[in-house]
């Protein structure tokens, strides 16, 4: 037992379980919850959320963090809406070409010019939001194609979709590469300590342009077929998805510190934070409560993920300890005196 | 030699390294095409363009005021100050039945508020300062959205006006930016706080080997960064006659723009309170001189996007 908690893979699936109990709890056998609706459209927010998340938390893992998803989640959905119009296919493959060829750009030059990850990507998340604008001349475009965004959606099995099977998929394939190959390794080792793992041989100079390229692909994916399903693309709609994908990640186990977490534990993230907005929907809360659940959650855990709280409680602990070693010493002393 | 060197009052205060030298050579060349442009772009230099453009400066500016003191500290940027310009723009109109006074002192206390608790998480926890920001900017939004019901806030009375009017032939927008520019550059350069928070930001272990208490700079640095951006927050109510959380979206991005624009570093330490305001005016003149070369806002967008991209790229030649 002591084994599962100290997992931080397993802890998010601890907290569904403890999210399910809870609504099982309030809704007391009315069946607002637990129905095939709730899991379609839990899955569906997976769709939304996880690619992005999965991309962030790869990158977080080898300590960087890749600000520009959510200008690549829209510029991509343009992309895609531009280009898809005959061959829907087509559209995804070049957003997600663009999205690869972005990834390395960033990734080159981080290693190339030695900066820092925030900045290189900061200014990526300006431009392509800026690209995104001009490409759609600051107007939404619709996507003529009805039956692509009909499909895209279906329900296959009650509560997949395409885009949820896709986005499934795509973490199984992570989740392999990260555990069973040398890649993985590297990867982890690179963001654990990248000065060891340059000694020991890792390339870092390569993982790290590859798993930005990986971010950029993802977040292209997700939001192509996230346009797809809307019928439409802009400029403007879809960069609010960064927020809720940092917060999945870190619930999923993934470390700001680098080399932790696992794209199974991220999966589990982004499910407790879809849970929980279908069931504050379900109970009828109105939506900026979702953000605030959100934001409380990502603070609190920024908190517990800090460098100096260790020692910050330990001196306030010291304080208070002598604070009541100095107040209730001498009554102790009497005390004892007496027995 | 060098001590020759070092004494003669006419050499150039130019870097000792050729990357420092190439640093200055290129942003030399830049501003001097931009000049050009400008010169050469008929009706640049009329009144009504160049007073526009100088007005609309104003707000981005003071909000990039209060980010450098962020990126000073080490903290890179905060996700939340444009939530934080539009809600204490909110709180000054709510407030207004106070007074002036008493609503700018309101707008001023609840803003500073907001960034101090995320500055003491940052500050005594060492969170990281991008989460922190991104969990505010969450929290912020859905508590105030809670709270407005998502409507705008309208002012009772008149006594708003005050902050519309000129001073001394100056639009108030403008003459409040250029004090809080002068006020944040005589505190970085004079003050005990200032000094310190150069040194927190170039190296916090050297800070705390050297005695300071790095927490305390830092909540100072959020502090003054609530201080600046909610003065931005009571100039927009104000212009606009009313408070909305619309009112500060993107300026977080607008404002971390022009600090790095005007060549303060992303990594702390390196910067000033003139640079930004140097940033931020540049980034103005560009989008004038896209708007009169006939290209749409769009264009405007990519091209601010594409220079900040080329300035990080540019931070690679600072002398680390």
């Amino acid at each position: 037992m002591r084994l599962l908690i100290a997992n931080r893979s397993v802890r998010p699936y601890l907290l569904l379980l403890a999210i399910i109990v809870a609504l099982w709890t309030l809704d007391q056998g009315r069946g607002r919850f637990f129905t095939a609706a709730t899991a379609f459209s839990v899955l569906q927010q997976l769709a939304t959320i996880g690619p992005i998340a999965l991309g962030l938390g790869l990158s977080m893992i080898i300590r960087e963090f890749d600000l520009s998803v959510g200008g690549m989640m829209s510029l991509a959905g343009c992309i895609a809406v531009l280009t898809g119009g005959r061959y829907p296919e087509l559209g995804v493959a070049f957003a997600v070409l663009f999205g690869f060829a972005w990834g390395i750009f960033q990734g080159a030059v981080m290693v190339w010019l030695r900066l820092g990850s925030i900045g290189v990507t900061l200014g990526g998340l300006l431009t392509l939001g800026g690209l995104a604008y001009v490409v759609t001349g600051n107007l939404s475009i619709s996507y003529p194609r009805m039956d692509v965004a009909m499909a895209v959606n279906h329900p296959l099995l009650q509560i997949f979709s395409p885009r949820s099977l896709i986005t499934l998929a795509a973490f199984l394939v992570a989740a392999f590469f990260l555990a069973r190959t040398r890649v993985g390794r590297d990867i982890y080792a690179t963001g654990s300590d990248r000065r060891a793992a340059m000694v020991a041989g890792v390339r870092t100079n390569l993982i790290i342009p590859g798993v930005f390229a990986c971010s950029g692909m993802l977040a292209a994916l997700c939001g192509s077929l996230l346009s797809y399903g809307l019928a439409a693309a802009s400029g403007v709609a879809l960069t609010d998805a960064l927020v809720p994908a940092t917060a999945a990640a870190i619930i999923g186990g993934v470390s700001l510190t680098g080399g932790k977490g696992t794209p199974i534990g991220i999966v589990g993230g982004v499910l407790v934070l879809g849970l929980l907005s279908a069931g504050l929907e379900a109970i009828g809360t109105p939506p900026a409560v979702q953000d605030v659940v959100t934001g409380g959650v990502l603070f609190l855990v920024a908190i517990a993920d800090a460098i100096d709280l260790d020692s910050r409680l330990f001196a306030i602990r010291r304080f208070w300890a002598e604070v009541f070693r100095r107040t209730a010493g001498p009554g102790q002393n009497i005390a004892s005196r007496i027995n | 030699m060098s001590e020759q060197a070092l004494s003669d009052p006419w050499r150039l205060p130019l870097p000792h390294s050729t990357r420092g030298r190439a640093l200055v050579g290129i942003r030399l060349v830049a501003v001097l095409a931009l000049v050009a442009v400008a010169v050469t772009t008929p009706g640049f230099f009329t009144t009504v363009s160049l007073f526009s453009l100088l007005n609309t400066m104003s707000f981005v500016g003071c909000v990039a005021v209060g980010m450098t003191f962020i990126t000073l500290s080490g903290n890179v940027m905060s996700f939340a100050l444009g939530v934080t310009l539009s809600t204490s723009g909110i709180i000054f109109i709510a407030a207004l039945p106070l007074g002036l006074v008493g609503a700018m002192l309101a707008a001023f206390a609840f803003g500073a508020a907001l960034t101090g608790i995320q500055g003491f998480v940052i500050g005594y926890f060492r969170a990281n300062p991008i989460i922190v920001s991104m969990a505010a900017l969450a929290l912020i939004t859905g508590c105030a959205t809670l709270i407005t019901q998502g409507h705008g806030v309208y002012p009772q009375g008149s006594a708003a006006a005050a902050l519309q009017g000129r001073v001394f032939g100056v639009p108030m927008p403008l003459f409040a930016f250029i004090v809080t520019v002068a006020v944040a550059q005589i505190v970085l350069s004079f003050t005990w706080f200032g000094r310190n928070l150069y040194m927190v930001g170039s190296n916090w272990r050297a800070a705390l080997a050297a005695g300071l208490e790095p927490a305390r700079i830092v909540l100072g640095a959020y502090i003054a960064a609530g201080l600046c951006t909610a003065l931005a927050g009571m100039l927009m109510a104000a212009r606009y006659s009313s408070g909305d959380l619309e009112l500060g979206i993107g300026y977080d991005y607008h404002a971390i723009s022009a600090v790095l624009v005007g060549g303060t570093a992303i990594s702390g330490g390196e910067g000033s309170a003139i640079r930004s305001m140097v940033g931020a005016f540049i980034i103005a003149v560009c989008q004038v001189l896209l708007l009169l070369h006939g290209f749409s806002t769009q264009v405007q967008y990519l091209a601010i996007g594409i220079i900040v991209l080329f300035v990080i790229m540019l931070q690679t030649l600072v002398d680390a």
